[in-house]
């Protein structure tokens, strides 16, 4: 690890998955880019997995001008752990993601690194935006789910240049598939976000229909924010909700076979009615007892879990 | 920290840029003739006029004030209780900043300290407020409030409060706990003092904060309440919640096999099926036991490291 308080102004972090352009034209055009932004900077390719068809090429086509680090990984770990090696070599103020595949008109990389003053995270919209009505409506699904859960209106999560502060990935640990939201995890840690519009390259091109596991895996990791942000910090008042309604279901039915089998003769060996009340019951039962192993969680652990964020501590004081 | 004051003074300021620089004077004009050490932490609540700078502006003249900024507008409770994690003194007193607490009366609450108290808090006996917007409802809340945790304040909302600052530091203060700070460190069983206060009208600005949202929090009080009491123990709640479901099914199961071996009417599957499903409830739930004990091992807020901060040794060995 560097030293994290160096000179230089922006770190570019660029991990390299299973889709990426010719890398000497990539580098050559992010470099241009950047060169214009009039900021240092050094470039930093996360390859995550063995990919010798990019960095041979990277490799060769690397002239002097600037800093570029090349971190290999031995298999894939997926995209958001690959920008969490990356941000360990980056020894920038600012960190920028871009994508290893034409996303965005390099050119315009000025305009997304000038929007950090007036927010700590901005995240790139390609817009105008190429593609079809599939495409179109896949992303307003997408995004219109993902309102509906936190609240927060974004139009493109799919682009992979963002413009961050470096304390956003010092405060935030990404895993998973959460690079895509990073947005919103950062929006509920109290930085200020913004969606900026950026031309779209005339190279991106999209491959048509995804297969149907690509889909299924969105919608899941919606699910997922939708946990992370809702109940994370409040287990016992979502699973205790859903197992104490079904615990009472289940004694309502229970009580109402025992009262017939008291008073109106009713046996209770051919019923199958008594499996399904008894079911409820346990089954409430255990979603509560989910619920306290998850409050049980967050109270040993309060001390990580806090609600506010303090941005700096002003202290005038001679140590000495 | 090399030498730990007295005292830490903890003020939430949000938009009192008026108030900000009277409050300091006040401050240091009752405590410097205490002749104790004591510092200030300002507590900057995302405000939008020119607080920060005001404070600053104090803290560069006062080396004894620190000012915290968050990131952004949290509320007044979050503030006190970054102000409690940022403060070093021996205790520590949080008031209002908008000057309706008189902070010569800070005097009073560093005695019964002394007398041995734990948290001491002020009840606003004459206080300056309207009856119905503000009174009223404050005494149903404060009622309730002293029903459901059984720490029975007359004045929950009064910020003027005093803490003995090696307990309050250890209390784990999330999820809007810190709206209840003397309920929720009553899991440590500390001793509290109640007295009475001077309560002045608003000089400047507007009220900015009201006691709102009163039954989710005495919801999680009591969810809190339940998981205090369970935490140091949860193989034996587990266990317990098991216990009618193994009596329920070992009883159910032993029917239906009776049934089945000493009388032509067959298996039962109905009985048969509820009571295998109750047994393998209860042992799903005493597994979740074992899984509660291992997360209790490995949290680092317990039950037990609460005992210290309250209790007292009493030895006649001599001191080696």
């Amino acid at each position: 690890m560097r030293d994290s308080t160096g000179t230089l102004d922006l770190s570019v972090i660029i991990p390299v998955g299973n889709r990426f352009s010719d890398p000497v034209e990539l580098y050559a055009e992010y470099c241009a880019g950047l060169d214009a932004t009039g900021r240092s900077y050094e470039l930093i390719f996360v390859i995550d997995g063995p990919r010798e068809k990019f960095s041979g090429p990277l490799m060769k086509a690397v002239d002097g001008r600037q800093s570029v680090t090349v971190v290999s990984l031995t298999r894939p770990f997926g995209e958001a752990t690959a920008i969490m090696a990356g941000f360990e070599q980056a020894s920038g103020r600012v960190i920028l993601t871009l994508p290893a595949y034409f996303q965005i008109d390099a050119g315009e990389l000025p305009t997304l690194l000038g929007a950090l003053e007036r927010c700590d995270l901005a995240v790139a919209r390609r817009w105008p935006r190429a593609g079809g009505w599939f495409e179109r409506l896949r992303r307003g699904a997408f995004h219109g789910l993902l309102r509906a859960v936190t609240g927060l209106q974004y139009r493109d999560l799919g682009c992979g240049a963002r413009a961050f502060d470096r304390r956003v990935l010092e405060e935030i640990q990404l895993y998973g598939d959460q690079h895509r939201f990073l947005p919103v995890l950062a929006d509920r840690r109290g930085f200020r976000v913004a969606e900026i519009d950026i031309r779209q390259s005339p190279k991106d091109r999209h491959q048509g229909v995804y297969e149907p596991r690509v889909y299924a895996r969105g919608f899941l990791d919606i699910f997922t924010v939708f946990f992370l942000v809702r109940f994370t910090k409040k287990p016992l008042r979502f699973f205790g909700m859903i197992g104490v309604s079904l615990f009472a279901l289940g004694a309502l039915l229970v009580t109402w076979l025992v009262v017939e089998r008291l008073f109106f003769g009713q046996g209770l060996t051919q019923r199958p009615a008594l499996l399904l009340s008894t079911l409820l019951v346990v089954l409430g039962l255990q979603l509560f007892a989910i619920g306290l192993l998850g409050e049980l969680i967050i109270f040993t652990h309060a001390r990580q879990v806090r609600d506010y964020q303090i941005d700096r501590v002003l202290s005038y004081r001679n140590e000495n | 920290m090399s030498l730990q004051p007295d005292l830490s003074v903890i003020v939430p300021f949000y938009n009192e840029e008026e108030s900000i620089a009277a409050m300091h004077a006040a401050i240091v004009e009752a405590v410097e003739p205490l002749g104790i050490s004591f510092e200030m932490v300002f507590v900057d609540d995302g405000s939008r006029d020119r607080t920060l700078e005001v404070a600053d502006g104090i803290a560069r003249k006062d080396d004894r004030v620190r000012v915290v900024k968050f990131r952004r507008n949290y509320g007044q409770t979050p503030a006190m209780a970054a102000g409690i994690e940022q403060a070093h003194g021996r205790v520590l007193v949080t008031m209002d900043g908008d000057l309706q607490n008189d902070p010569k009366d800070i005097e009073h609450f560093l005695a019964k300290i002394d007398e041995g108290h734990d948290i001491v808090v002020g009840w606003r006996f004459n206080r300056q407020d309207k009856l119905i917007s503000r009174k009223i409802p404050s005494k149903i809340a404060n009622w309730l409030i002293g029903r459901v945790t059984r720490v029975p304040i007359k004045d929950n909302g009064c910020s003027l409060k005093a803490y003995r600052g090696a307990l309050i530091k250890q209390i784990p203060l999330y999820n809007e706990m810190h709206r209840f700070i003397p309920a929720m460190a009553s899991i440590a069983g500390p001793r509290i003092a109640e007295i009475k206060v001077r309560h002045h009208a608003r000089q400047f600005g507007k009220s900015k904060y009201g006691l709102s949202r009163i039954y989710k929090v005495l919801l999680d009080l009591m969810v809190i309440k339940t998981v205090a009491s369970f935490t140091a123990r949860p193989l034996l709640w587990f266990s317990m919640l098991a216990t009618p479901l193994i009596l329920v099914g070992s009883l159910a199961v032993g029917w239906a096999l009776w049934r089945w071996a000493a009388t032509e009417a067959g298996m039962s599957l109905p009985v048969a099926g509820t009571g295998v499903l109750l047994l393998t409830s209860a042992f799903i739930l005493v597994c979740g036991g074992v899984l509660g004990e291992l997360i209790y091992r490995s949290g680092d807020v317990r039950e037990q490291d609460f005992s210290r901060l309250t209790g007292t040794v009493w030895s006649n060995r001599p001191h080696a």
